[in-house]
């Protein structure tokens, strides 16, 4: 199982490597040789795992199965087109004295750490391992939130540290409940928070424990994912980053915690009726929709505008994942990967702005299109796929998802369950309708908020002072590349990517 | 034997009873190092009930566990912490949100509601520790309250610790702890947020003057 193991070596080794080398460019080096590995082992990986099913490896602590391939190819597609854009990007804040050249190799560090925790996150077997790899992650993003080291970012920093932390120790009280109810089942103690482990007697846990300990990590990973109430931390912390970190935890982070949560719910879903977890997973998802289209309407920052977008769109995912069924999962999964891909390359964009601008303010920025066309263009397609209009994938899998909440409704609702009766017949109807027409009101809210936003930034004549070319770097690679992949995904999505998602989507909703 | 368990059950029952009450005193210090000297403390009883129920079920990673606590939480983070309080230009907290008779009037219902939630639960549990379960969810919604009812960064962080003993407890309590490698990664990570936001305390005093979260105002809507 060496892809297994290299999985894990490469970003370890090349944070270490980092901590001792100086230069630039060998820090950069060392961070695309250490990516690319990463994403040769995820490929492996994905064979090993479309070709004979899920697998355990070193000795039962790694458990890798279609839902973990999938997330860690968002992993490695995301943390690549990262690595390329910061070859410019951290050169020039180091050129502008932004941060200082001595501090770069701890932004390497500290970077390899990240993506190391997200990793074991991903494919550890425990649950328990999940939980000390998720904390983990915030742990070595606080200080990359803060690295500018401003009173604004200190504040963001603080509030990122506290907020999470505290909601994930909620998210521990959840896992030793589920322990605690795996202790009178299984009989080899040392194991009973693997999933492996827990999956085939899943059935047997008691449904009281099950159900509180389900709660307890929905609010703690929804706070890492960001989902309205627990929120608050997000659109600071989004603000305040550098722009390839905030890629990463718009991008990654979030759909990691996602995945925990779903970890979860496998687990949860076969002792308790599905409607429990997924009239859950519904009620966040709708608030986190409604509160973000809201906020996004007042937005005058541009960073906190896609960090609001960012909640709208996990909410609108969890939407998907708690009404279920075949077309819900697959929409939410399939949702997770487009706004992976169009919010990394929107804070791309959003990182270029502010370097020729100097400001966060919307009202500031203006005549992009003339001062610089490739980034206007990539602020576009990104504002175009994040309001989820066609032709980009983010369309097909809005889609899915309404079409699923049209057709199945909330799951869990006593009328849903209660068929028969015209009466309840109507109103079951009823009640889908609505909640379509809900979700379809607010994502034309978030839309129009956004798309006016946009456009104010991108025409009109640039201020005085203001560069009016833009040279081609390295950075805009990843940039036309993601864009790319959303036009395409729309029409054909590549078949291992698909069997993938197809296979997530029978793990989930198979019981 | 029932004599045994009976009063080794008594025994941690009052080892948990003892955290519980730590947590008021902590709840009605206003001084901020006393406030370190009381986590201390509620650590010390913490490492006394993992070491009971280690006796008790002959559950050698416990005794590992209690060691870690001893050494982590007792020794080092309070003594972390006080090097941080040196550093501040204030020693007391003299505003809080919620002042101190109605604190401790919130943490009694809150141990009341702790109660009830788990009064479903416990049934389940091993005989010897049944009821720590519902101390454990006490004292973490206690620590929840303090890092809410709070302003200074600090003890916000004092907050932040008792609630992770509330975590521990339940742990040691509910299951006779968790899996080692979850343990120790558990007492790595606490160890490492405590560094850090020890450092963000003195980061906080350097650039706003003060460490009180209520200054932290520059970022909103």
């Amino acid at each position: 199982m060496i892809e297994v193991a290299a999985l894990m070596i490469a970003p370890l080794f090349a944070g270490g490597l980092s901590l001792v080398v100086h230069r630039s460019a060998l820090l950069h080096a060392i961070n695309l040789m250490s990516m690319g590995t990463l994403v040769a082992a995820e490929i492996m990986i994905t064979r090993t795992v479309l070709r004979d099913g899920p697998f355990t490896a070193l000795d039962q602590l790694v458990y890798l199965d279609a839902l973990s391939s999938f997330i860690l190819f968002i992993i490695g597609a995301v943390g690549l087109a990262c690595s390329f854009y910061m070859r410019s990007y951290m050169d020039e804040q180091v050129a502008r004295g932004m941060i200082a050249p001595t501090r770069l190799n701890l932004f390497f560090f500290l970077f390899h750490m990240f993506l190391l925790a997200m990793v074991v996150a991903t494919i550890a077997n425990s649950v328990g391992v999940q939980w000390v790899a998720i904390e983990a992650t915030t742990l070595a993003t606080t200080f990359l939130i803060a690295f500018w080291r401003r009173r604004e970012s200190l504040e963001a920093g603080w509030k990122y540290l506290i907020l999470c932390s505290v909601g994930i120790s909620l998210a521990l009280f959840g896992v030793v409940l589920l322990y605690y109810s795996s202790l009178h089942v299984l009989s080899d103690v040392s194991q009973a928070l693997n999933v492996t482990q827990l999956l085939p007697v899943a059935d047997r846990l008691n449904p009281h424990v099950l159900k509180l300990a389900f709660i307890f990590i929905l609010v703690g990973y929804g706070t890492k994912v960001g989902l309205v109430p627990m929120h608050s931390w997000l659109p600071d912390a989004y603000t305040e980053a550098l722009a390839p970190v905030v890629a990463m935890l718009a991008g990654v982070l979030e759909v990691v915690s996602v995945y925990a949560i779903l970890r979860m719910r496998m687990i949860v879903d076969h002792a308790v009726p599905s409607g429990f977890t997924g009239g859950l997973l519904v009620l966040l998802g709708f608030s986190s929709l409604v509160t973000a289209a809201l906020f996004i309407l007042i937005q005058h920052n541009y960073k906190r505008l896609f960090a609001y977008s960012s909640i709208e769109h996990m909410g609108i995912a969890m939407i998907g994942f708690g009404v279920g069924g075949p077309l819900g999962t697959f929409g939410g999964l399939f949702h997770l990967l487009n706004h992976a891909f169009a919010k990394s390359m929107a804070f791309f964009a959003a990182g270029n702005i502010h370097r020729r601008y100097h400001t966060m303010e919307i009202g500031h920025v203006q005549g992009l299109a003339v001062a610089q066309p490739w980034t206007a263009m990539a602020l576009m397609i990104s504002g175009l796929a994040l309001s989820a209009l066609p032709p980009f994938a983010s369309f097909a899998s809005e889609v899915q998802v309404v079409t699923a909440l049209a057709s199945q409704g909330i799951p869990g609702m006593p009328f849903t369950s209660t068929g028969g009766m015209v009466s309840f017949a109507l109103s079951d109807q009823f009640s889908r309708v609505g909640l379509a027409t809900v979700f379809l009101l607010f994502a034309v809210l978030a839309f129009a908020g956004l798309i006016y936003r946009m456009t104010r930034m991108v025409w009109g004549t640039p201020p005085e002072g203001i560069l009016r070319e833009e040279t081609w770097t390295l950075g805009h690679l990843p940039i036309i590349l993601l864009a790319g992949a959303l036009v395409v995904f729309s029409f054909f999505l590549p078949p291992p990517i698909r069997q993938l998602l197809e296979q997530a989507t029978m793990l989930l909703v198979i019981q | 034997m029932q004599v045994l368990s009976y009063s080794g059950s008594q025994l941690v029952d009052l080892c948990s009873a003892l955290l519980l009450l730590t947590c008021f005193a902590i709840v009605a210090q206003r001084r901020l190092s006393a406030c370190v000297d009381l986590f201390a403390l509620q650590s010390a009883f913490l490492v006394m009930t993992a070491a009971l129920v280690a006796y008790l079920t002959g559950n050698q990673h416990l005794y590992i566990a209690a060691a870690l606590i001893g050494v982590i939480k007792v020794i080092i983070i309070p003594r972390v912490l006080k090097k941080v309080i040196d550093r501040l230009n204030v020693k007391r907290e003299l505003v809080m949100y919620v002042n101190v008779p109605a604190g401790l009037l919130i943490c009694g219902g809150l141990v009341m509601l702790a109660f009830f939630i788990s009064q479903p639960i416990i049934p389940l549990g091993f005989l010897l520790t049944r009821d720590s379960l519902a101390i454990a969810l006490a004292i973490v919604l206690i620590g929840f309250f303090t890092m809410i009812a709070r302003q200074k960064a600090v003890t916000q962080l004092v907050g932040f610790l008792v609630l992770e003993n509330g975590l521990f407890l339940g742990a040691t309590a509910a299951t006779y702890g968790m899996p080692l490698i979850v343990e120790l990664g558990v007492f790595f990570d606490v160890l490492i947020a405590t560094l850090i936001a020890g450092i963000y305390t003195n980061r906080l005093q350097d650039a706003f003057d003060s460490v009180d979260t209520n200054q932290l105002t520059v970022l909103k809507e």
